[in-house]
């Protein structure tokens, strides 16, 4: 931890040293010109909740720092690189109780080709897995303070990311339809990162304009690996995923309503595991005034192995029926803040227990970030 | 003796279709690039937009499907002055066409036909964001002045002169053939406005410093003081007190504004609102570019009342 914060010290010193040193750079060899756009993304959280699952993050705490790089390599690469810092939740200090600490990680190094032609694209690194409507967010973009807990049980609280290659094709039909194949490591929360097989996966977006300002986006995902619950077994899994979005935003006013409603279903299959699991969400956002959005959501993820199921895989796996309601309103004076407040109740359907939560979030972003696809 | 016959007559028929069909397949971002590219292309071009012209070009949602207008595009034409920073660049990455990537002939940055004066509002001193959405290399909205849209054309001749050798000689004729349209009517928009009295508004938004400029307007007050950001209510105070002193013509705003804001300053203030097409296509009678002066001018010099 405390080397890769020294590397991150490192990295900062020389991009700060490269932006003074102006003209001079025949003779210092750094140039400001061919630095790369930096933006630092911060999310700060205060939570409460009453009791049981989420009670380790009561409190103040920064859900995340994230520092993003982007630069043209040479005239053939694009390259992005997100370094993140996230919590560690509750680990002890002998000295303090509870303290959370910070763990730096590599969100996202990845680099795009730009010669490519024919709709075809390429990219080569670490990347958030293009699964569902969801999962390839960063946590910015999350529309409530948490991922849906039908993804998250299955895939684990951060969104996957893994080391690997997409190749991108453009689908020649009359709408906009783009499919995605590729090929990773698997070595994220749902696979077994000891198989050295590799993971894989495809996605097909398809997206229809209704009318200049409606859309609807209907997807499709898959995702195969070495099952994370039996580690060490070379025992397979398969993700399948459909997500359907439908967006409208006025086109006639600047900052005038919009609505967006989102559905998700995951049907992971285990070689061997629960029976029929299922993760969903809903959700809906409506910007009722130019910097204000409402936000409604639920979602379960059940996974059900039985009583006389191996205990190890209720160790490694989800294993349950969770449900949640969210409900949340937002104040963006701008596309670089935001201020929300959120309620949130979470029922456990098999052993009864529940929680509610009331969350107030926090986010920043300075520095030079790209926009973000619609 | 049968098998050339053949081979000429393939290569007749493959040839002869191509030649007749080969358009340079042009997207704009705007829809007043889009009328200019029209005009300076002719029959030569085939011309796709992808931000209507009743939408606020600052904040065009970055659709997929806008993207797969423009992978088989030749050649990308734009405003620049970072107008369309918010969801241009997302587009082009998306759009995965490598003939419309920044540095290469199918990518025009229409600003380039701007002289270094031309520039309206370049920034001086320290820029921060809590200014707004400030525009570091100046204000973008320079296709509201007319002469800098004639600008715009010629320059867009040239690039497809480039692209298309073989038509070099239209192009150049069709964008001089719309210079001298676009003089002949000069004259009238600026008398129509002269004649019409006070020269002192109030923006909205700053979308008319260019056209203010060049009828001779006083922008007296910008109620979005801080570019994409809600105006405080102090300073909306504020420029209500300075409008009931100097007492503008109008408070101008384009169709995509907070139009009410700007109903509610004119209230206070006395004057009329004028709620302007922003660009070609923002309203029914703005169809073409010049029809868009056509309706500026004409509800700027009828701006006594509200509109």
């Amino acid at each position: 931890m405390k080397q890769m914060t020294g590397y991150l010290i490192i990295l900062v010193l020389i991009t700060a040293s490269a932006a003074v040193a102006g003209d001079t750079s025949t003779l210092s060899g750094v140039s400001r010109t061919l630095n790369p756009a930096i933006s630092v993304n911060g999310l700060m959280r205060a939570q409460v909740a009453d009791k049981n699952t989420s009670a380790e993050m009561n409190g103040f705490q920064m859900d995340g720092v994230e520092a993003q790089f982007t630069a043209m390599v040479d005239p053939f690469w694009k390259a992005n690189v997100i370094l993140g810092l996230h919590p560690v939740h509750a680990e002890e200090d002998d000295a303090h109780g509870h303290a959370t600490t910070y763990e730096m990680g590599i969100e996202e190094a990845v680099v795009e080709n730009r010669s490519m032609s024919a709709g075809l694209g390429l990219k080569a690194g670490r990347f958030r897995l293009p699964f569902g409507k969801s999962l390839p967010l960063h946590m910015h973009q999350y529309a409530f303070a948490d991922a849906p807990l039908g993804l998250t049980s299955f895939f684990g609280d951060h969104s996957p990311t893994e080391n690997g290659v997409q190749i991108m094709a453009d689908v020649p039909l009359p709408w906009y339809s783009d499919l995605n194949l590729y090929g990773v490591s698997g070595e994220s929360e749902a696979f077994d990162a000891a198989n050295k097989d590799l993971a894989y996966g495809a996605r097909l977006t398809n997206l229809w304009d209704v009318t200049d300002d409606a859309s609807l986006e209907l997807s499709g995902s898959w995702l195969h690996g070495q099952d994370g619950r039996h580690p060490g077994e070379s025992q397979d899994v398969d993700f399948l995923g459909v997500d359907l979005t439908w967006k409208w935003v006025s086109s006639t006013r600047t900052g005038g309503p919009a609505v967006t409603v989102t559905g998700e279903v995951l049907f992971p299959q285990y070689q061997e595991g629960p029976t029929d699991p299922v993760g969903w969400y809903a959700l809906a956002q409506y910007r009722f005034s130019r910097n204000w959005w409402l936000g409604a959501g639920l979602g379960q993820a059940k996974a059900e192995m039985g009583l006389d199921d191996d205990p190890d895989l209720h160790a490694h796996g989800f294993d349950g029926d969770l449900r949640e309601y969210k409900l949340n309103l937002t104040f963006a004076p701008s596309e670089f803040s935001f201020v929300r407040g959120e309620v949130g109740r979470y029922k456990d359907q098999i052993t009864g227990e529940d929680d509610t939560r009331a969350i107030l979030q926090v986010n920043f972003t300075i520095g030079s970030h790209p926009a973000h696809m619609y | 003796m049968k098998r050339p016959l053949m081979l000429a007559l393939l290569t007749v028929l493959l040839a002869v279709p191509t030649a007749g069909l080969a358009k340079v397949k042009i997207v704009a971002t705007l829809t007043d690039l889009a009328w200019i590219a029209a005009e300076v292309g002719g029959d030569d071009v085939d011309v796709t937009v992808l931000c209507p012209g009743h939408r606020d070009p600052h904040s065009l949602p970055a659709k997929p499907s806008l993207a797969r207008k423009m992978r088989k595009a030749d050649l990308l034409v734009y405003n620049g002055l970072e107008l369309e920073i918010g969801w241009l660049p997302t587009l082009v990455d998306a759009a995965r066409n490598p003939k419309i990537r920044s540095g290469q002939p199918g990518e025009l940055n229409c600003s380039l036909a701007l002289g270094h004066d031309d520039i309206l509002e370049v920034p001086t001193g320290e820029v921060d964001r809590s200014h707004g959405d400030v525009h570091t290399l100046g204000n973008p909205h320079y296709l509201l002045d007319p002469r800098l849209g004639v600008a715009v054309a010629r320059l867009m001749a040239d690039r497809l002169a480039e692209l298309d050798p073989d038509a070099a000689e239209r192009y150049r004729t069709r964008a001089e053939d719309l210079a001298v349209r676009v003089d002949s009517r000069l004259a009238s928009w600026e008398a129509l406005v002269r004649a019409s009295g006070n020269g002192k508004i109030i923006a909205y938004h700053q979308n008319w410093e260019y056209l203010a400029h060049w009828l001779g307007l006083e922008i007296i007050a910008i109620i979005e003081n801080r570019p994409g950001i809600s105006p405080a209510p102090r300073h909306v105070e504020q420029v209500i007190v300075l409008g009931q002193s100097q007492h503008p013509r109008a408070v101008v705003a384009a169709t995509w504004d907070h139009v009410d804001g700007a109903r509610h300053v004119a209230g206070k203030v006395g004057c009329g609102t004028v709620v302007l097409p922003g660009a070609t296509g923002g309203t029914d009678a703005a169809v073409g570019y010049l029809e868009l002066f056509d309706t500026i001018i004409a509800q700027l010099a009828d701006s006594g009342g509200d509109s």
